[in-house]
């Protein structure tokens, strides 16, 4: 057991990182903090449109897409990476819909049969094509955010900017938290009330494939870093908690960056301190957020039912006691 | 106990989320009546019967069937729910549907017998859907399926019977259909409550009717009952009050 | 007859078609499969070694990687056809996501892969998020796939992070925990198989002794629950199997796939089957087929992962009973509209001749085409085609070089039932419906082709046997029908149909 949880030393875990030559860390915490930010705030609207289970099965679906990508581009070619993950996500909406729609099976059971089959056919290329893909399998569980420093840096003009994939991942959440503001009225009308939005015209299935290809993008390129899996926790996870503690969108969507902030910093921390897996830690510090803001609204909801116990207990109370009990 | 009533109610109230949906129900209902549960939408019509049947947690008040408590006496409640309540692309056939109606007699790990068998054909042959017997249940149109939920709370040969909404969305030959069953339900000395949406109905299908909005408006017997006032009451704005004191109590509670 | 033989061999060739692209894509995977296996550790068995290794049975890891595969194959196809009914299909995601944390846990016990402490320790972290997101729903606002998507990511992370610091240890590396997360048939061992045959031996017993209650609660809990079944005990219950049936099936198909097997299989059955028993037997056959491929094609390569196949198996099923279930695949509702599209084409026909021949008032024998092209406005060509369709049915014979269209008595028959059916309805629309005369036409159009004869006996009925349709045109009787005769060109009997 000891072997298994190293010594707490406050020097190793929260000093050093930050100390440490090279800024390594650094730019593990800010990946970790651009990909759940970005998958945040686009989580935040399948939260709301209850289609968190959709980022689920999109998050898994697009292996397959990657993958080819890769075997054809022979390289991380970024660009041929992103159009495999859209063909791919937009195969897996398709597959969905023509299940739904053509047969008696449900849409849950839909979802699981499309994205299921997808990612089994991702792994089974992976294995096949093991030498000539810079890919494994443990990479698609949880990624290689620790390799993140190791990437070329990105030089604009002799300045450095940093490490390839934090820079793209900085311009894709720039990108999606700019859609989100400038199409902020469009996505609320459409997730809130479709039928409201055609009448005022709003395209709501424009908004909801615009919605599907974001999401797609900010998956596949949040990819390397935490895996296919690991990144459905990063869409439901900040905008969980920030609906817990608000029920306002605009304070959500703030919400939302705090929490992909505060996760990466810690999940960093416990990563370093326990040496496992920092995007996985990152996420379980997420969960700990999570379960914080849960617990402490959990005493709330406690001490609200108990008080409508005693109307209950009460023989004979009934309506007065009910308005008894409001005054 | 031979002389209890059917179904006593006695200070019943039930919330949802905090927010009350019925206020001290008060209800006692005479054996062998056909009662007619009529309100406004939201006035928890659905929400009384299955309380009364156990099926929510009550905030305060109880409900006694036949004298005891309804865990207890379950073998003489039947009930018909409505009819969106369940998945028709269920793989299962008109026959079996209507077999679940024996289901409670039988206890643990017992099997349908050939008596259950004759048993439910004879309520299918009554509701005349026995040419549909081994039809699967998505075939079926509107009328036939509610039908289908009647010859099943025929089967389970109760004494009292709760019906939600039997009548919502099927054909006029179904509808008389129904009444006629209904009727002879209470022939056989059963007693019966149904929800019902259609006021002008109302007064002709009914022996009482229970006038419902959050609490009991009125109940009685339909001639007594079935007049403006108590219908104003029931249908008219008076009562926004008590939604309003429902509304703040949800707030600050 | 030609012209649907003709379809018919048609579809036979697309089918073809498609199965051999099906068994192409099978052999190249394969191929490829043999490629991995050369370039693997054992470099010197073929394929088709590695196949007579697997059929032969020799190898007892070859039995068990079989035998195992079989069992949850059945366990997780019974229990997933509940899942499915009940819409709760991605509860079986989460619930199999979740067992992650448990089955390193049961690892840490003593620090190896002792298939019970990984059996409870997985149960128990399966429950446990069973209970979370449940816990979830209850107490805040949050809706069910959000709590299901909470759940599921969480407890994986949690996995993960014990995973890769089990991973770290010395002992850690070769422990092929590894071998849990995409699944490995050939780990399994003669423990495993007793532990997966008593756990699908007790989900066959409580599915058979309780079906009836797993039945009634599934189908309509309300119901159920107001005539005293403890719908709650029963919901646990099947959680608890469920729970089992995942933690059986880790080893071989891996915590990320599992839940496909729950489902995949399960719902092709739901397609080709209208009962529940019927769907349990074929949900669990179906599973154990695609547990058994998957065993032997993840086998063919050497270190290829077990559960893709299997699921990929499952997925080719569900596929076949997509496309080609007799009832509800999409060939045969296909096949079904095609043929009832040609049907309606030939009775709008079969229509047209009787009113060429209404319209010379019966006199004269047959219609040539271009009097039919005339009231169809249609082109020569067409005409010709549809009187080609006639006579391959029976339904008329065709004579000067084909110009001229004669009914047979059959034909004849249909012809006088479809205007009937026209007419009646056209009149019913009228009298009872209140509608103009000339607005009832084009709904006629569509419900000739559907009345069934009780229905037309009825409106029949209703009519008090009218004579004539609303724009004055006598309505052909069942006489008319029955009198009518198609005479050959060189019969002398004048016209047929004629109305005296």
């Amino acid at each position: 057991m000891n072997e298994l949880i190293p010594a707490f030393s406050f020097q190793r875990v929260f000093v050093e990182p930050w100390t440490q030559p090279g800024g390594g860390f650094i730019w593990i915490a800010l990946m970790g903090f651009f990909v759940t930010a970005a998958c945040g705030l686009v989580g935040n609207y399948l939260i709301l449109r209850r289609m968190a289970l959709v980022g689920d099965a999109i998050s898994h679906s697009v292996l397959p897409g990657i993958v080819i990508a890769f075997l054809l581009a022979k390289s991380r070619n970024s660009m041929a990476m992103f159009v495999g993950a859209l063909a791919a996500g937009g195969l897996t909406t398709v597959i969905i819909e023509t299940i739904h729609k053509r047969s008696r099976v449900k849409q849950d059971a839909a979802i699981g049969i499309a994205f299921t089959s997808l990612f089994a056919l991702g792994v089974i290329l992976i294995s096949l094509f093991a030498s000539k893909v810079d890919l494994d399998q443990e990479c698609v569980l949880y990624g290689e955010i620790a390799f993140v420093p190791l990437e070329e840096i990105v030089r604009i003009g002799g300045l450095g900017l940093g490490p390839l994939p934090v820079v793209r991942m900085a311009a894709v959440t720039l990108v999606v938290a700019l859609l989100v503001i400038l199409f902020y009225k469009e996505l609320l009308v459409s997730s809130f009330d479709p039928a409201l939005a055609v009448s005022l015209g709003i395209n709501s299935s424009l908004v909801h494939y615009g919605l599907m290809a974001m999401l797609s993008v900010v998956v596949v390129s949040a990819f390397e870093a935490v895996g296919a899996i690991l990144v459905v926790a990063m869409l439901i996870l900040p905008g969980a908690t920030a609906s817990l503690l608000s029920q306002r969108l605009p304070l959500m969507l703030g919400l939302t960056v705090l929490h992909a902030a505060l996760s990466a910093v810690l999940g960093l921390h416990l990563g370093v301190w326990l040496n496992c897996s920092i995007a996985g830690a990152m996420v379980v510090a997420g969960t700990g957020l999570f379960c914080l803001v849960w617990v402490a609204g959990l005493f709330k909801w406690y001490a609200v039912r108990s008080s409508n116990r005693v109307v209950g207990n009460k023989s004979g109370g009934g309506v007065s006691d009910l308005l008894n009990s409001s005054t | 106990m031979a002389d209890a009533p059917p179904l006593e109610i006695h200070d019943l109230t039930v919330a949802y989320h905090k927010k009350p949906v019925l206020w001290g129900v008060d209800l006692v209902v005479p054996p062998g009546k056909l009662v007619g549960i009529v309100g406004p939408n939201g006035a928890g019509k659905s929400t009384l019967i299955k309380a009364a049947m156990g099926l929510l947690p009550v905030s305060s008040g109880w409900v006694k069937v036949f004298g005891e408590s309804v865990a207890k006496n379950f073998r003489r409640v039947g009930y018909v729910p409505q009819r969106e309540s369940v998945d028709w692309d269920f793989p299962v056939s008109v026959m079996d549907v209507v077999l679940m109606g024996r289901y409670g007699k039988l206890g643990l790990l017992k099997r349908p017998t050939k008596d259950d068998h004759d048993k439910a054909r004879e309520c299918l042959d009554k509701v005349k859907m026995l040419p549909y017997a081994n039809r699967q249940i998505s075939n079926l149109s509107g009328g036939q399926q509610q039908r289908v939920f009647l010859a099943r709370a025929l089967a389970q040969e109760s004494e009292l019977y709760f019906m939600d909404e039997p009548f919502a969305g099927v054909d006029a030959a179904t509808e008389s259909a129904i009444i006629a069953l209904l009727h002879e339900l209470r022939a056989a000395g059963k007693t019966l409550l149904v929800v019902h949406h259609d006021l002008p109905t109302a007064r002709n299908y009914f022996d009482m009717l229970l006038l419902l909005n959050m609490r009991v408006v009125a109940f009685g017997p339909t001639e007594e009952v079935f007049n403006y006032e108590t219908l104003q009451k029931t249908y008219g704005g008076r009562l926004t009050i008590l939604s309003e004191v429902a509304e703040a109590v949800r707030v600050k509670g | 007859m030609s012209r649907s033989a003709n379809i018919s061999s048609r579809t036979n060739r697309t089918i073809i078609r498609l199965l051999y692209l099906l068994s192409s894509i099978f052999y190249l995977l394969c191929a490829h499969s043999a490629h991995a296996a050369r370039i693997g550790d054992i470099s010197e068995t073929t394929l088709w070694d590695q196949a007579l290794r697997f059929f032969t049975f020799q190898d007892p890891s070859v039995r068990y990687a079989l035998l195992g595969s079989m069992l949850l194959g059945i366990s997780c196809g019974l229990l997933g056809s509940f899942l499915v009914v009940r819409k709760m299909a991605l509860v079986g995601d989460a619930l199999s996501h979740a067992v992650l944390p448990g089955v390193a846990l049961g690892f840490l016990w003593n620090m190896s892969k002792d298939p019970v402490a990984i059996f409870i320790g997985a149960t128990l972290a399966g429950l446990l998020g069973a209970g979370a997101v449940h816990l979830i729903k209850q107490t805040t606002r949050l809706k069910e796939d959000t709590a299901l998507g909470l759940v599921l990511a969480s407890f994986f992370a949690v996995g993960i992070c014990m995973v890769t610091m089990i991973q770290r240890l010395p002992t850690g590396n070769k422990s092929g925990i590894d071998k849990f997360l995409f699944g490995q048939a050939a780990a399994i061992g003669a423990s495993d198989v007793k532990l997966m045959a008593i756990v699908t031996g007790l989900a066959v017993v409580v599915i058979f002794a309780f079906y009836k209650e797993f039945l009634v609660t599934s189908f309509d809990a309300a119901f159920a629950r107001a005539a005293g079944f403890p719908a709650q005990l029963i919901h646990y219950t099947l959680m608890l199997l469920l729970a089992f049936a995942v933690v059986i099936a880790l080893q071989a198909v891996g915590v990320v796939l599992v839940s496909a097997m729950l489902i995949t299989p399960a719902a092709a059955a739901y397609l080709l089957t209208d009962r529940m028993h019927r769907m349990l037997l074929l949900a669990s056959l179906f599973g154990m087929f695609a547990g058994a491929l998957g065993a032997f094609l993840s086998f063919l390569g050497n270190n290829l992962p077990t559960g893709p196949f299997m699921v990929l198996a499952a997925t080719a099923v569900f596929g076949m009973a997509f496309f080609f279930g007799p009832r509800h695949g999409i060939v045969a509702r296909w096949w079904r509209q095609r043929s009832r599209s040609a049907r309606t084409q030939r009775e709008n026909t079969l229509k047209s001749i009787y009113q060429v021949l209404e319209g010379r008032e019966f006199q004269g024998e047959g219609a040539s085409l271009r009097e039919l092209a005339e009231r169809r406005r249609e082109t020569l060509e067409e005409v010709a085609q549809q009187a080609a369709a006639l006579r391959a049915h029976g339904l008329a014979t065709l004579h000067d070089d084909g110009n001229h269209v004669f009914l047979t008595p059959e034909g004849w028959q249909r012809a006088c039932a479809i205007v009937r059916n026209h007419r009646l309805w056209e009149l019913y629309l009228t009298h009872e419906a209140r509608l103009a005369a000339d607005h009832v036409h084009e709904d006629a159009e569509k419900i000739e082709h559907v009345l069934g004869e009780e229905t037309v006996r009825e409106l029949e009925r209703r009519l008090a046997f009218a004579k004539t349709d609303p724009h004055g045109r006598a309505i052909p009787g069942l006489a008319d029908a029955q009198r009518g005769t198609a005479p050959g060109p060189r019969d002398d009997l004048v016209g047929f149909g004629k109305r005296p």
